[in-house]
């Protein structure tokens, strides 16, 4: 399988402390790897970093064998990165069509294309295309953040905390759509505060405790009650 | 009928005021702060017509104001980017408040300057589009408050198109909400935000040549129409475009009225305690934020 996402000593320091601490990982394409641990871990962090929205330090961080470590958000995103953040922050008085319209580049034609594409995909947002981001729904919002992200055709997909504030149903909706994302070839990295519901689609567990990798383990036949998670992630 | 002539000409300087703001609100959503010096570009805009209009006169060349239009915009966008590079551009990743300071500084630099060069005195831009009143329904209604209410509102209705209908209008809304975000999703941000300065000039500068006519321009003015930008703000609601528009007609209204009831002294002096009156009551204003969440 080949390596889409590569990160080695990975760093991310506020006033001196250091909130990530030498991470290291990989994401293959076409798999998703749960980025799990308590609160405070580090796990926003190191996607803030890995996006280039907060400044690191990283030996490599490339996308497709391509090093971004220094790169302003809008190059790493050019190179094949998607980032949905934690919160959503979809553009509230933008129309469901133009935030998606809004991140893809090309000609107008292509551009239209590729927005009845995304909304084929999310059929939920179909129905509400014309209408301002704000009037949707926590669900209807994430779903719009991931497809505004997967518009742009990214080799990888940063994805912080997509269930939070979401009810059970909705949030099982959205990470079947993000396991059927990771089977049309894009590498996801899901962080995610709900172990049970991230190790039932992810292929490979990373746990971060304190700014450090401290477990890896694939996600087969790991469960959310296993002892040495557990202790992780209190 | 002086009251339909009182509307028409509250019209024409709400059009007038209603540019100077969209530009104000646009580069205040853009970068997040205020630019002190927008009062000062809409200054240049009515220096650049007035200059334009004495050197082609001085070559034997008298052109109609409308003629001269298209060339103070170019001239303000420049000053636009100028703004941008001196007050946003290195001073991009500061907070606010830099930007807000920096600013300050470059309006005094104009005003000076345009002192300098121009002289106190006021001067009179050429008229967009001399001649007679115009009779319509028996009604005598001056040229130059109708051709800055068309030019105006063609300006409005070009950059309401612009901003609503265009993926560098989407582009740009999109960083004025979140600028991060946007930045995260591949949209050259600083690019666009320099683009909202260069349009604030452009506006501010069309505004200055539109409003030079009847109400002269001198170099001392600029701070004048700076605080008229930020009560049309105040009052529509702190970053909020059809609110600043909304505001600007309002502001125009309030100011031709009370002139025709008291007098144009009473009529400032009431606008800026209406300004107080409208922090202190609603400092939403009518469709935005409070004033204060953005320096």
């Amino acid at each position: 399988m080949t390596t889409t996402l590569e990160i080695e000593g990975l760093t991310v320091a506020y006033g001196g402390a250091p909130v990530v601490d030498g991470v290291s990982l990989a994401v293959p394409a076409g798999s998703v790897v749960a980025l799990l641990g308590a609160n405070g871990a580090g796990k926003s962090s190191l996607m803030r970093a890995v996006m280039g929205l907060v400044p690191s330090t990283a030996r490599r961080l490339a996308v497709d064998g391509r090093d971004l470590a220094g790169h302003p958000p809008e190059r790493r995103a050019d190179a094949g990165l998607g980032y949905v953040p934690e919160g959503r922050r979809v553009f509230a008085g933008l129309t469901v069509r133009e935030n998606i319209e809004v991140a893809v580049d090309g000609a107008a034609g292509a551009r239209a294309a590729r927005v009845a594409e995304m909304l084929e995909l999310f059929p939920d947002l179909a129905a509400k295309a014309g209408e301002r981001a704000w009037r949707l729904s926590g669900g209807q919002q994430q779903m719009l953040a991931i497809a505004r992200a997967l518009a742009r055709r990214p080799s990888v997909l940063l994805l912080d905390e997509p269930s939070l504030g979401l009810a059970p149903l909705i949030a099982a909706a959205v990470f079947a759509r993000l396991r059927a994302v990771a089977e049309s070839g894009v590498a996801v990295l899901l962080a995610e505060q709900n172990a049970a519901r991230a190790l039932a689609i992810a292929d490979t567990a990373i746990v971060l405790a304190h700014g450090r990798v401290a477990l890896v383990r694939p996600a087969a036949g790991l469960s959310a009650d296993d002892e040495a998670l557990a202790a992780l992630l209190a | 009928m002086p009251t339909v002539q009182l509307l028409v000409n509250a019209l024409a300087l709400g059009a007038a005021y209603a540019l100077v703001a969209l530009g104000f609100v646009l580069v205040l959503n853009a970068a997040g702060a205020v630019n002190f010096a927008h009062g000062d570009m809409v200054m240049l805009g009515g220096v650049a017509a007035v200059a334009a209009s004495t050197l082609l006169a001085a070559g034997g060349l008298r052109l109609p104001g409308i003629v001269l239009v298209p060339l103070v915009v170019i001239v303000s966008g420049l000053v636009g980017l100028v703004v941008a590079a001196v007050g946003f551009w290195p001073l991009r990743d500061r907070p606010p408040a830099a930007m807000f300071v920096a600013t300050i500084a470059l309006a005094a630099v104009f005003e000076q300057s345009a002192t300098a060069f121009f002289g106190p005195e006021p001067r009179a831009a050429p008229a967009i589009w001399d001649g007679p009143p115009v009779i319509i329904g028996g009604i005598a209604l001056g040229r130059q408050p109708l051709a800055l209410i068309l030019v105006a509102g063609l300006a409005l209705a070009g950059v309401y198109a612009l901003l609503e209908r265009t993926q560098i209008g989407r582009s740009f809304r999109a960083v004025a909400q979140d600028r991060e975000m946007a930045r995260a999703l591949g949209l050259r941000a600083t690019r666009l935000i320099v683009g909202a300065f260069a349009l604030a000039g452009g506006l501010a500068g069309l505004a200055g040549a539109l409003l030079g006519h009847q109400f002269f321009v001198n170099a001392g003015q600029g701070p004048a129409y700076m605080l008229k930008a930020y009560i049309a703000t105040a009052i529509g609601g702190w970053g909020s475009v059809p609110g600043a528009l909304v505001g600007a007609l309002l502001i125009a209204l309030f100011e031709m009225l009370v002139s025709a009831a008291l007098s144009a002294v009473w009529a400032q002096a009431l606008l800026y305690l209406s300004l107080l009156a409208i922090l202190l009551l609603r400092p939403q204003g009518l469709f935005g934020e409070a004033v204060g969440r953005r320096a």
